[in-house]
């Protein structure tokens, strides 16, 4: 019976420290205030320092700023302009899960990491990390850039191999200022 | 949940007068329902069915109904820590793993309880464990988080944050 090797072979360890092109995250008018507050309603968060301009001015961030890690999620919006996505997705397969097909599809979504060459395709979601550093402020522009920050393999005793990668993706704003690191840990098996 | 009001006017919490083993307040969100789902994937544009399409999540994917979403956890944590640090400290790191599913109907509380304290650079940084914890006590994503409390006549916690040499 053959050995199951370990799925860390050379060609996917060399992907480890790789990054991805830097990429603008934000719409062209930059953090805005409707995003803002249809973002806080969701995280019913209803801290003033995102509304209330006069309140604001008061704190230490001298503005209206936004939660902790806002800017991560800005980047996922569909631009005006763009060919539907979500048509597009059912119309090629009208049980699609609402998510691959329809983010595969987005010819907006730049930015992106290579992928592993590896035939471990199932995905489990390992764990989060975060550092937050700044609020962005109304009208800042919001960059990020993704990278491979850490790759190991594994066989189980089972002989089920897997691939634990952990992508690293830092936004920054107009000024290089970074705003919040975010790591994913993912098991591939 | 917090008002507006209380997060206008929240006392600082100092980092002198937190002690090793403290429970900090912690943070009750729910009954979660469909519509709190729906309105986190709209915000955010998550289009997955799991999240919002019950036949959808039951049928095709065999859950137990649609999901609260791994993104949405993820953003509420740091929301809490944010409150905890009002209104000069810092909400500096969080990591935590996803462990058990939020669906309609679960009442959570976010908690944490502080497992260190130290001074690193003249600021003072609060260890903590953190977590989910659903009202049949079913923790969904345990986690370890560091925030910066200001020390009383101490310098002030910067802002952007710096981190500290800890070394």
């Amino acid at each position: 019976m053959s050995e199951t090797k370990n799925p860390l072979t050379d060609e996917v360890k060399a992907l480890i420290g790789v990054s991805a092109e830097k990429v603008e995250a934000s719409p062209p008018w930059g953090i805005e205030r409707e995003g803002l507050r249809i973002f806080t309603n969701a995280i019913m968060d209803p801290d003033p320092r995102y509304w209330d301009d006069e309140f604001a001015k008061t704190t230490k961030f001298g503005g209206i700023v936004t939660p902790p890690i806002y800017c991560s999620y800005i980047g996922r919006k569909t631009l005006a302009g763009t060919p539907d996505p979500i048509t597009r997705a059912f119309a090629e397969n009208p049980n699609s899960d609402g998510i691959g097909g329809v983010r595969e599809g987005r010819d907006d979504l730049k930015g992106q990491l290579p992928s592993l060459p590896t035939p471990l395709k199932r995905i489990l979601n390992a764990g989060n990390e975060i550092e937050v550093y700044a609020y962005p402020s109304l009208g800042d522009r919001i960059f990020s850039q993704a990278k491979y920050h850490d790759i190991k393999g594994r066989v189980t005793k089972d002989g089920t191999p897997m691939l634990i990668v952990t992508t690293q993706t830092t936004f920054t704003n107009q000024d290089g200022q970074v705003l919040c690191i975010l790591r994913q840990s993912g098991i591939r098996r | 949940m917090v008002t507006a009001d209380e997060l206008r006017t929240k006392p600082q919490t100092w980092f002198d007068d937190i002690e090793v083993g403290q429970e900090m307040p912690s943070l009750v969100i729910g009954p979660m329902t469909p519509t709190h789902l729906f309105r986190w994937s709209a915000a955010i544009e998550n289009w997955h069915r799991i999240h919002y399409d019950q036949s959808f999540a039951v049928y095709h994917d065999g859950l137990p109904n649609i999901l609260a979403q791994g993104s949405w956890k993820q953003s509420i944590l740091p929301r809490y820590l944010k409150d905890l640090c009002l209104p000069d400290g810092w909400p500096w790191k969080v990591q935590f793993q996803h462990r058990a599913m939020i669906v309609p109907g679960d009442t959570l509380t976010v908690w944490a309880t502080v497992t260190a304290k130290r001074v690193a650079d003249g600021l003072g940084l609060i260890d903590m464990d953190i977590g989910m914890k659903t009202q049949a006590d079913i923790e969904t994503c345990p986690g370890t988080a560091t925030i910066v409390l200001p020390i009383k006549g101490g310098r002030a916690v910067p802002y952007p944050f710096v981190a500290p040499n800890e070394a």
